[in-house]
C-alpha cells in the first residue's frame, strides 16, 4: 500500500526519533585520567622522566609516552589518538590547518624546554668547530671529506633522522637553508641510534638533542666562518650565541582542563622544570 | 713426594684444559662477533641498495574516503540538492555518494595528483594535475596546471570527507557544478615573513567543467583575496576572502531574453547579431570563517559566504548557458540565452562536543532570478498565463541540522536533515510543472551517512 505525504512524513519523524536516541550519550567525557603522550623522538627521555615523576606523585594517573617522530606525535593529535604531541619544531601552518577542519582548534602551543641542536662528532675526530656554511655543505653532499674541513683524509659518513622527526625538519630548515638533504645522508630511526653510530664510526657526523650526547664530543658550532664557535651550553643557548637553538613543544587540540591541565602546570612548574635540566635541556622558566 | 707429583700433573692437566676451553671459548666469541658484523654490513649494504626504491616508494601518498548513505525523502520523485534527486515513486534509497582514490605523488617540489570517483554510476575522474613550488621567496608561489577546484570562495574547497553537512549549499551547485574546471592556476601562500597573512589564488579556465569540451575561445578568470589571521594566544582564527569570476558563454541561437515589463516576463530580442554573441557570466563573492576554542565543550566554527552576480542560462534551467553539447562540444543549441541576476548565501554553525562529537546547523538561500518574486510567477489575466517564468526562477531557501560521531580516526557517521522551503508562486490557476509551487514542496529529507576516510 503507498503511502500519502502526510504518512511519509510522520514515518521520517518516527527514524529521526530512533537515531536521535542512538546518539552518543556521553557528550562530555569524565575528567580523564589516562593521559596519552607521543611524538618528538628527541623529547621520549624528557617526556618519560616526566611521566615517572608525575606518576609517583598521583598513582591515580596514567602517564603513557611513546615517540616516533614529531610528525607521528602531531598527526596522532590530529586524528584524536592522543592528548599531547611532543614537537621539536614547531607545528607547520598546514597541520593547524587539519586541526581547525576537524576541531575548529588552531590547537595550543605550550614551550616546555630549550635545546641547543648539538652537532656529534666521535672522540677521535681531530675537528672541533664547523660553521653554519660547512654543516650545510656535509648535509647537502658539498663536502665530502674531512680534509676540507681540517681533518683527516677520509670520507666523511653522515648520519641523520627521518622525515617524520622534528630534528630533521628544523636542521633542514635552519641549517640547509630548505635545501634537501643528500642521498649519502644514512637516516636512522631516533637521536639514540644517530649517537650509537657517530659513538662507533670515527669519520662519523650526526646531529640532535643535547640530552643524548653520551660517548661522544659536541662539535663547536659558529655562525659563519668570521664568527667564535660555541659549544651548545645553557649559557650560550640563552644567549643565542650557539646558533642552532631551539624551543621543544607539547601541542593540545585545545586549551587543556582538568588532569591535562594539572600535568601540563606541573611541567611549567620549578619541579617539572628541574627535570629538564637533569635531563639535559634547558628549562623555559 | 709421588702423591705431590700426581697433584702436581693432575692440576697442570685441568689447568691446560680450562685454558683451551677459555681459548676455544674466546675464539668461537670472536668468530661469532666476526660473523655478526658480516652480517650487519651486509643488511646495511642491503638497506642502502633498497634505499632508493623506498624513498622512491614514500614520495607516494594513497588517499581516499567512501560515503555509503540511507535517504529517506518526504514524498516519492522528491527533487532537490541532497545527493540529486530521487526516482519516481520512491522516496528512499542507499547510495555510495562518494567514492573516492587520490594518487598523489610528491617530490620535493613538484606534485602529480589524479582523484577517481566511483560510485554506482561509474567511475569518473575528479583532479587530474599538477603542480609546481617556486623555490624563491620561501616557496610561497605554486603553478598548478590541470582539472581541479576552482579558486572562489570557501565552500568548493573544503572537502567533502570534512564537511560536516552532506552537501554543498545550493548556490555552489548551480552555479560551480561538479566544483572542478580545466586550467592553470597561481597561488601565493607565504608561511612567514610580514605577508604570511595573505592568500591569494587567480587562475585561467575553460569555463566548461573538469569533462566537458571547449567551446570557445574565451577563457574565464576565477580568483580569490583572502586574509587568514590566527589569534594564538586566545586559541580563535578568522579566515575572509572576497572572490570573483569572470566569464562569458556564446550565444548558440539569435534569441536573447531579459526579465521586462509590468507583468514581468521574459522579453525576447531576435536580433540576428545576437547569434554567436558572448554573455557576461560574472560572480562576486564574500566569504568568512570564525573559529573559537570553547573551554570543556569544543571548538566551534561560524562560516559564511555571499555570491551575487549574473547567469546567463536557459529558460527551464538556471545552471549557466552552454550552446553546445558538453561531452563532445558540437550540436549547438537552438534556444537563447536568458540573462538572469542571481544572490546566495548560506551560514554554517559547527560545534565541536568532546572529542568525538560535533553538531551542524546550516541556512542557505539562493534566489536564481532576482528580478522576480513568487507573485510574478504564473500570472494569469482571464485564465491565461501572462509571464513565462519557470521553476528555474523560484527562490530557495533550505534549514538542515545534523549531528556528526567520529567513532575512531577513520570512520564517522552523519546523521542530517534537510528542509528545503521554495517560494511560492502565485497563481491558483496553474496547471503542470508549477502546479507544486503553489505551496512549499514536501522535499525533506534525511540522511545516514557512513564515511570511511584513510
Amino acid at each position: 500500500m503507498a503511502l500519502n505525504p502526510k504518512n511519509k512524513g510522520l514515518e521520517m519523524k518516527k527514524i529521526l526519533l530512533v537515531l536521535s536516541l542512538l546518539l552518543p550519550i556521553s557528550m562530555f567525557a569524565a575528567d580523564k585520567t589516562n593521559l596519552t603522550v607521543k611524538g618528538s623522538d628527541t623529547m621520549v627521555i624528557l617526556a618519560q622522566r616526566w611521566a615517572e615523576i608525575y606518576m609517583t606523585a598521583r598513582p591515580d594517573v596514567t602517564v603513557s609516552v611513546t615517540g616516533g617522530g614529531s610528525g607521528v606525535g602531531i598527526a596522532a593529535l590530529q586524528n584524536g589518538t592522543t592528548d599531547i604531541a611532543n614537537s621539536s619544531r614547531p607545528m607547520k601552518s598546514s597541520e593547524r590547518e587539519k586541526l581547525k577542519q576537524r576541531y575548529n582548534s588552531l590547537g595550543v602551543e605550550v614551550k616546555v624546554a630549550k635545546d641547543g641542536l648539538s652537532v656529534y662528532l666521535n672522540d677521535a675526530n681531530p675537528v672541533q668547530e664547523l660553521s653554519l656554511d660547512q654543516l650545510k655543505g656535509i648535509y647537502t653532499g658539498m663536502i665530502t671529506n674531512w680534509k676540507a674541513l681540517g681533518g683527516k683524509d677520509e670520507k666523511i659518513i653522515v648520519y641523520g633522522r627521518e622525515n617524520s622527526s622534528g630534528t630533521y625538519v628544523y636542521f633542514k630548515d635552519n641549517v640547509l637553508g630548505g635545501e634537501d638533504f643528500a642521498p649519502l645522508v644514512q637516516t636512522l630511526p631516533g637521536t639514540a641510534a644517530v649517537v650509537n653510530a657517530v659513538t662507533k664510526d670515527v669519520n662519523g657526523i650526526g646531529y640532535g638533542g643535547a640530552a643524548y650526547a653520551k660517548g661522544i664530543k659536541y662539535c663547536l658550532v659558529k655562525k659563519d666562518a668570521k664568527s667564535t664557535a660555541y659549544e651548545p651550553t645553557e649559557a650560550n643557548v640563552k644567549s643565542g650565541d650557539y646558533p642552532i637553538s631551539r624551543y621543544l613543544y607539547m601541542y593540545l587540540r585545545a586549551r587543556p582542563t582538568g588532569e591535562l591541565q594539572k600535568y601540563v602546570d606541573w611541567i611549567l612548574s620549578p619541579e617539572g622544570q628541574a627535570v629538564v635540566a637533569k635531563v639535559g635541556y634547558f628549562p623555559v622558566r | 713426594m709421588k702423591t705431590c707429583f700426581r697433584v702436581a700433573a693432575a692440576a697442570l692437566v685441568i689447568g691446560y684444559a680450562l685454558f683451551t676451553k677459555s681459548a676455544i671459548a674466546a675464539d668461537t666469541n670472536e668468530e661469532a662477533i666476526v660473523a655478526l658484523k658480516g652480517q650487519i654490513a651486509g643488511m646495511e649494504e642491503q638497506m642502502l641498495a633498497n634505499q632508493p626504491v623506498l624513498d622512491g616508494l614514500a614520495k607516494i601518498k594513497l588517499t581516499g574516503y567512501i560515503q555509503s548513505q540511507f535517504q529517506i525523502a518526504d514524498t516519492d520523485g522528491a527533487a532537490g540538492f541532497s545527493g540529486g534527486n530521487f526516482p519516481a515513486g520512491n522516496h528512499q534509497r542507499f547510495l555510495i555518494r562518494r567514492g573516492r582514490l587520490k594518487v598523489n605523488y610528491v617530490n620535493n617540489l613538484t606534485q602529480y595528483v589524479l582523484q577517481f570517483d566511483v560510485t554506482q554510476g561509474g567511475v569518473a575522474i575528479k583532479d587530474a594535475y599538477l603542480s609546481y613550488n617556486f623555490p624563491w621567496d620561501k616557496k610561497a608561489w605554486t603553478i598548478t596546471a590541470g582539472g581541479f577546484d576552482r579558486p572562489f570562495g570557501f565552500e568548493i574547497s573544503y572537502s567533502s570527507s570534512n564537511r560536516e553537512s552532506p552537501e554543498r549549499s545550493r548556490m555552489y551547485q548551480v552555479l560551480f557544478p561538479g566544483e572542478r574546471d580545466l586550467g592553470l592556476k597561481f597561488d601565493y601562500a607565504p608561511d612567514s615573513g610580514p605577508m604570511k597573512f595573505l592568500r591569494a589564488k587567480v587562475g585561467a579556465f575553460n569555463g566548461m567543467g573538469v569533462t566537458a569540451v571547449e567551446n570557445d575561445n574565451n577563457k574565464d578568470i576565477i580568483g580569490r583575496l583572502g586574509v587568514a589571521l590566527p589569534f594564538y594566544d586566545q586559541n580563535m582564527a578568522l579566515d575572509a576572502g572576497v572572490s570573483m569570476y569572470m566569464g562569458k558563454v556564446r550565444n548558440g541561437d539569435k534569441y536573447q531574453y531579459a526579465v521586462e515589463g509590468t507583468p514581468k516576463k521574459w522579453m525576447v530580442d531576435s536580433t540576428s547579431t545576437n547569434k554567436n554573441m558572448y554573455y557576461d557570466r560574472n560572480y562576486m563573492g564574500f566569504d568568512a570563517q570564525f573559529y573559537a576554542d570553547m573551554p570543556v565543550i569544543g571548538g566551534l566554527s561560524l562560516r559564511m559566504e555571499f555570491i551575487s552576480g549574473d547567469q546567463p542560462s536557459l529558460n527551464g534551467s538556471n545552471t549557466f548557458y552552454i550552446y553546445t553539447t558538453p561531452a563532445t562540444g558540437v550540436s549547438p543549441l537552438t534556444t537563447g540565452v536568458y540573462q538572469r541576476k542571481f544572490s546566495g548565501y548560506y551560514v554554517n554553525y559547527v560545534q565541536n562536543i568532546g572529542l568525538m562529537d560535533q553538531f551542524v546547523l546550516k541556512y542557505d538561500s539562493f534566489d536564481p532570478n532576482t528580478d522576480v518574486e513568487g507573485d510574478d510567477i504564473g500570472l494569469t489575466n482571464a485564465n491565461v498565463r501572462v509571464d513565462n517564468f519557470t521553476s528555474a526562477d523560484v527562490q530557495w531557501t533550505t534549514l538542515g541540522f545534523g549531528w556528526v560521531h567520529h567513532m575512531d580516526g577513520n570512520v564517522k557517521l552523519v546523521i542530517y536533515y534537510d528542509m528545503p522551503t521554495n517560494e511560492n508562486v502565485s497563481s491558483t490557476l496553474l496547471v503542470g510543472s508549477l502546479l507544486p509551487f503553489k505551496e512549499d514542496i514536501k522535499d525533506n529529507v534525511l540522511t545516514v551517512r557512513m564515511q570511511y576516510k584513510f
